[in-house]
């Protein structure tokens, strides 16, 4: 069923598609949904209309995607039905009873839980203390049985897990599985799982949707939060999709296509990345035997071997935790190097301080953009100056020039499109988006001879996504090398010349962009090759 | 034989003067085991040891004075719990201001209870209370039990509070709060109640230690008389890794040093004495600044200690 | 230099006023409880610091060491290092500048090197907490609070033994020699250089560092978010070393100021309180230099009006201490409480 991308078409036969599926008499239907939600609206204090009379139903026993865009809204409505958030206005139906939700305690009475995209155990504690946090009701604490229940229940679903192994030794794959265990001894029917396979491997996500199978076996119902749409295919029974803070469209899974999604989820937008065939130079940047620490004491990084050249983008693959946050604090003087060299074409940058590295002309695009990449208390034309606070034209003789900082701001801001009042109005005043473009504009501008760029679309829609891979293509063509670290494999394929693969803080493999090969690159990923 | 007293009765004063920094540091373990750094532990021990000295005072009563002190405790830790638990302002400022009100205030009543230049003093203090039978024991019993009532209460308190920190349901979820109080409250644990039950806990631990000072120690009081045993028991919850047992290990070593610095000055003779027993008072400032650099380094801490938490 | 005040300013002000406010009414309370009238004891709190042309300059020559002590505290506050150990800063700075004094005695250069030297004790001392700080990771608070008690004590110690007058029977220092002492600048008052240095120089120099230089912009990236700074280039560990050796290097002079301006001799009474005063100060100048300045006039007229309260009204001393407790309470909670306004409506910007 091929679909224009046109607005209206969509609209009109995805409300079609709902209404018929969930007209009628709707107090018998009420009855057959685990939980309904209806008229659900909700605005941020900084004006941002999250969900916009949303309505929602999932069935007792089905695996529902509930699939969107980053900004749909799609969080914010999970995050209301597992009582973190509020809604405005609406009514929410568990088992056909109207109730309110007004706790995460409350929604796990109801038998409604969730897994976030950040974790919420505690590193420090063990799995059953985790576990006893919210299960445990005596006054003493009883951890002896609630390690015997979480043997018990981990067996049910058919994976290893030692209660008393500390949360800060496991994997991230295996934190995900102690949440959803973490619910499961707390007898939760209804689990909701925000975009649970962003932090797997293609191949650990099997292993994952096994579990989900089981979980339906079982009788729980089960929503999952993606943006994937090959995903929602997949696992899911049906399948509801969210643009700009309303449902559109709820279809069972069987009776549509991946093209027909993609059509419902970005509405009207042709992904148009202009690209200039560019030469590939001369090293840039390369980086030998490297060793590093990471925060535990443990070598994060052993032995570590890459080069980007000018004019490529090298996309690096891995699964979180396996060295590449202590390689790119290395590399940008943040963290000290153990052993092996980085140079930046002849020059040595191993162990020199943040300030040494910015000045070889190294711009970093940090994925902690809230604690690292921005001041929030400082105006934004102090912020696009972080880096050159100490040269011309910015201060002279060690007095600032405040009008050649806002001149310079001023113009980023038009150039970059931040949607500012002033550029002296504090950063903090911007909307996350807009802090991504301002940090993308201080980080692209005075051209860079490398750009490492972490996560560098991480929660941006995607226009904002577009602009900045458009940004860091134009910087490629003229150029520069640029180092790109992803979690999200689409965003790495779509950009990169080459694909390094990182495990266990080494570089096990190498695709050029053109010779990819998904399931090699999966096992790289997990170190079984 | 004689030697044996000496180093008997050296030990007993080690016991004597560790005791209002084991209360102290007891009670800033718990606060701090729930993320809450408690800088104004200083301003809360010299409200517990001026209201302890006026409820003892007033009455004649040492058991009213030993209450009084408790209250002042709570109430000064309370007043800066609701500044960075319901304000939610910063911990290190504000602590610096519980001290600073408490000073002016206890200042400002004291003169407004007894005035210009009456020097007022209780005429008993808290003596130690044998305990019958144990007391008797040779060396130990001279040591460890002829004792004050504080010092049995922190000896007893450093099993108990470990007890409840590690093996009760309550401290777990006091720990997970102090580790990652957004998670906490996520999981349904009401951070605000758990922390104020810590730092009334810690009121009545900081009272009791600065009580001890005005009713068991000196006799009287003056806004000096903490002179930075707050600090001092917040040095030793860092030092003993905020372990309850880690807390008791500290103010030994600390009431050691301090007795230490009195035993030697009882001994010296000759011109110089003066001189050399006044120098010594630096003794106990100057240890703990060099422990902080020997242990204090790069410890890991509760994860949250000292940063605010806002609910939406 | 044009003058704009903005709206964030304009928020400042009030903010800091609604403190001072709160303050004075809370303390009114105490007043009317202790049987005096309000207003009557802050009419006298006024007489007593402004009364007069003497009286002024008296508040004037309070001011200086709080003045002093509260700028450095002020660039140290900006990033977030809380300095609590100006006391002790200020004791080995008069200290160390009274021990150069008596033993140069009268030549040309002794004032100058004696408060070359103070200055660098006051660094000193500021910076054995700052490299315990910045090198071994161990909270500042504690490490200057305790190095208070070092120093006194250690003070004490120098003037009741090595360092004690000959011609006294107190514990105290020798008179230092006529070259160390500051010259008067108006005749018959106590208005010596001290206080033009401080006004006229320390003043324009802290704003200057702090408003103006790539040095304060970094103080406030290290204070409002250290993990960017750093990020961004700025090496945090000696920003905040700097800072606190400033506000080190401050407390020492204001300390000297004291023995050579006022005292004449090392005095175990030299400070009442003002490294601690001057945190008050700080944080209700909201570590702007000019509100510190302000705020600095504001406690000292506090102090000297003091005197005439509880001489005129026979209230007890430690009102002062009192006010100040409370002021800093309401400072802390000044945000709050406008957010509160503004909620309400009572207050827009």
């Amino acid at each position: 069923m091929p679909l224009p991308f046109i607005f209206s078409t969509g609209i009109e036969e995805g409300l079609s598609k709902q209404a018929s599926f969930s007209g009628g008499s709707e107090i018998d239907h009420l009855s057959d949904y685990a939980l309904y939600v209806r008229g659900i609206s909700k605005t941020f204090s900084n004006g941002v209309v999250a969900n916009n009379d949303v309505t929602f139903g999932i069935i007792k026993g089905e695996v529902h995607a509930l699939l969107g865009e980053n900004g749909a809204g799609k969080t914010t409505l999970m995050k209301i039905l597992s009582g973190c958030l509020k809604p405005d206005r609406g009514e929410i139906y568990v088992n056909g009873v109207k109730t309110r939700i007004s706790d995460p305690r409350k929604a796990v009475q109801l038998g409604i839980g969730m897994v976030h995209q950040h974790f919420t155990l505690i590193p420090t504690f063990t799995v059953a203390e985790n576990i006893a946090l919210v299960s445990s009701s005596s006054r003493k604490l009883e951890l002896k049985a609630v390690e015997d229940k979480v043997r018990h229940v981990s067996k049910s679903l058919n994976f290893e897990i030692n209660p008393n192994t500390r949360i800060e030794e496991l994997p991230v794959g295996a934190r995900q599985k102690v949440e959803i265990l973490r619910l499961l001894c707390q007898d939760v029917s209804i689990l909701i799982l925000d975009e649970p396979t962003s932090v797997l491997t293609p191949l650990e996500v099997e292993d994952f949707f096994r579990i989900i199978r089981q979980l339906k076996n079982d009788g729980k119902s089960v929503i999952i939060i993606t943006h994937k749409v090959k995903e929602a295919l997949s696992i899911s029974d049906r399948i509801t999709i969210m643009r700009g803070g309303k449902t559109i469209l709820t279809i069972p899974s069987s009776q549509t296509n991946a093209s027909e999604l993609a059509s419902y989820v970005v509405e009207g937008f042709i992904p148009n990345l202009k690209r200039v065939p560019t030469a590939r130079g001369e090293p840039t940047l390369s980086v030998k035997g490297l060793f590093i620490k990471g925060d535990r004491g443990e070598m994060a990084v052993k032995g570590l071997d890459l080069s980007v050249h000018s004019g490529e983008i090298v996309g690096l693959a891995g699964v979180t935790g396996n060295g590449q946050k202590e390689l790119v604090e290395a590399l940008t003087g943040l963290r000290k190097v153990e052993g092996g060299s980085i140079s930046l074409k002849t020059c040595d940058l191993a162990n020199k301080p943040p300030n040494f590295v910015i000045n070889s002309g190294i711009s970093y695009i940090p994925e902690d953009r809230m604690r690292r990449g921005v001041i929030l208390g400082m105006t934004i034309s102090e912020n696009l100056a972080l880096k050159r606070i100490d040269k011309e034209p910015y201060s002279k003789k060690m007095l600032i020039d405040k009008e050649a900082l806002d001149k310079s701001a001023k113009e980023l801001i038009s150039i970059f499109g931040i949607k500012a009042s002033d550029p002296c109005a504090t950063a903090g005043s911007l909307s996350g988006g807009n802090i991504q473009k301002l940090i993308v504009a201080r980080e692209l501008t005075n051209a860079p001879n490398i750009v490492i760029a972490e996560q560098p679309t991480a929660g941006l829609d995607v226009k904002a996504s577009e602009a900045v891979h458009q940004k860091l293509l134009d910087l490629k063509s003229k150029g520069a090398a640029i180092l790109l670290i992803s979690a999200d494999l689409d965003e790495i394929m779509k950009l990169s010349d080459r694909v390094l693969i990182v495990f266990g803080g080494k570089i096990v493999g190498e695709f050029s962009s053109d010779s990819l090969d998904m399931e090699k690159l999966s096992k790289l990923m997990l170190g079984s090759e | 034989m004689i030697e044996m007293a000496l180093v008997v009765g050296l030990l007993a004063i080690t016991l004597r003067t560790a005791s209002p920094l084991l209360l102290a540091s007891l009670g800033e373990t718990i606060a701090e085991r729930g993320g809450i750094l408690n800088l104004g532990i200083e301003g809360a021990m010299l409200i517990g040891a001026f209201s302890g000295f006026l409820g003892a005072y007033f009455t004649g009563s040492l058991v009213v004075g030993f209450i009084t002190a408790i209250i002042g405790g709570i109430l000064t830790v309370l007043l800066f719990g609701i500044l960075v638990i319901k304000v939610n302002l910063d911990q290190v400022v504000s602590g610096l201001a519980i001290n600073l009100l408490a000073t002016g205030l206890s200042l400002y009543f004291f003169r407004i209870a007894f005035s210009q230049g009456n020097f007022p003093y209780l005429g008993q203090l808290i003596d130690p209370m044998p305990i019958p039978g144990l007391s008797g024991i040779p060396i130990i019993g001279d040591i460890l039990f002829n004792q004050t009532i504080f010092v049995y209460i922190g000896l007893l308190s450093v099993p108990l509070i470990y007890w409840i920190l590690f093996k009760t349901s309550f401290g777990l979820r006091l720990r997970s709060i102090g580790e990652d109080p957004f998670v906490a409250s996520y999981l349904g644990i009401n951070v605000e109640r758990t922390r104020f039950i810590s730092l009334i806990v810690e009121g009545i631990f900081v009272g009791m230690a600065g009580g001890l000072l005005t009713i068991s120690m000196f006799n009287t009081f003056d806004t000096r008389i903490v002179a930075a045993r707050g600090f001092v028991a917040v040095s030793i919850v860092i030092l003993g890794r905020w372990n309850p047992w880690g807390a008791l290990t500290g103010s030994l070593l600390f009431g050691f040093t301090q007795a230490l610095s009195l035993w030697i000055g009882t001994f010296l003779v000759g011109p110089a004495a003066p001189s050399i027993s006044q120098l010594l008072s630096l003794l106990p400032y100057v240890v703990t600044l060099l422990a902080l650099v020997v242990g204090g380094r790069k410890v890991r801490g509760p994860a949250s200690l000292g940063s605010p938490f806002a609910k939406e | 230099m044009q003058l704009k005040i903005s709206k964030s300013t304009y928020r400042s002000i009030l903010k800091s006023l609604i403190s001072v406010a709160l303050a004075l009414v809370v303390t009114s309370v105490l007043f009317i409880l202790t049987g005096a009238n309000p207003v009557l004891a802050y009419y006298y709190m006024f007489v007593g610091a402004f009364g007069n042309f003497s009286l002024t300059v008296e508040t004037l020559v309070r001011m200086t060491p709080i003045l002093l002590v509260s700028l450095g505290l002020a660039v140290s506050f900006k990033c977030k290092v809380w300095n609590i150990g100006a006391e002790g800063q200020l004791y080995m700075g008069a200290m160390v500048g009274t021990i150069a004094a008596v033993s140069l005695g009268n030549t040309p250069v002794t004032l100058l090197i004696s408060i070359a030297l103070c200055i660098l004790a006051g660094m000193a001392w500021a910076g054995i907490p700052a490299l315990m700080k910045t090198h071994l990771g161990i909270n500042e608070v504690i490490t200057t609070f305790l190095m208070n008690y070092v120093a006194i004590y250690f003070v004490q110690w120098l003037i009741a033994f090595p360092f004690r007058s000959p011609d006294t029977l107190f514990p105290e220092s020798a008179q230092l020699p006529a070259a160390a002492i500051l010259p008067i600048m108006v005749p018959s008052t106590r208005l010596h250089l001290g206080v033009l240095i401080a006004i006229f120089l320390a003043i324009p120099l802290v704003y200057l560092l702090m408003m103006r230089s790539t040095f304060g912009y970094k103080l406030k990236a290290v204070g409002e978010n250290p993990e960017a700074a750093r990020y961004g280039g700025i090496n945090i560990k000696r920003t905040m070393l700097m800072a606190l050796v400033i506000s080190g290097a401050l407390a020492g002079l204001a300390g000297f100021f004291e023995v050579s301006g006022i005292q004449f001799r090392m005095r175990g009474s030299l400070s009442p309180g003002y490294g601690y005063t001057g945190i008050v100060v700080a944080l209700l100048g909201q570590s702007n230099p000019i509100g510190v300045a302000i705020s600095s006039i504001f406690i000292a007229a506090i102090y000297n009006g003091a005197f005439e309260v509880s001489r005129v009204l026979n209230q007890p001393q430690g009102i002062v201490d009192f006010i100040q407790g409370v002021l800093i309470i309401f400072v802390l909670s000044s945000e709050s409480i406008m957010r509160f306004l503004e909620k309400k409506g009572v207050i827009k910007l």
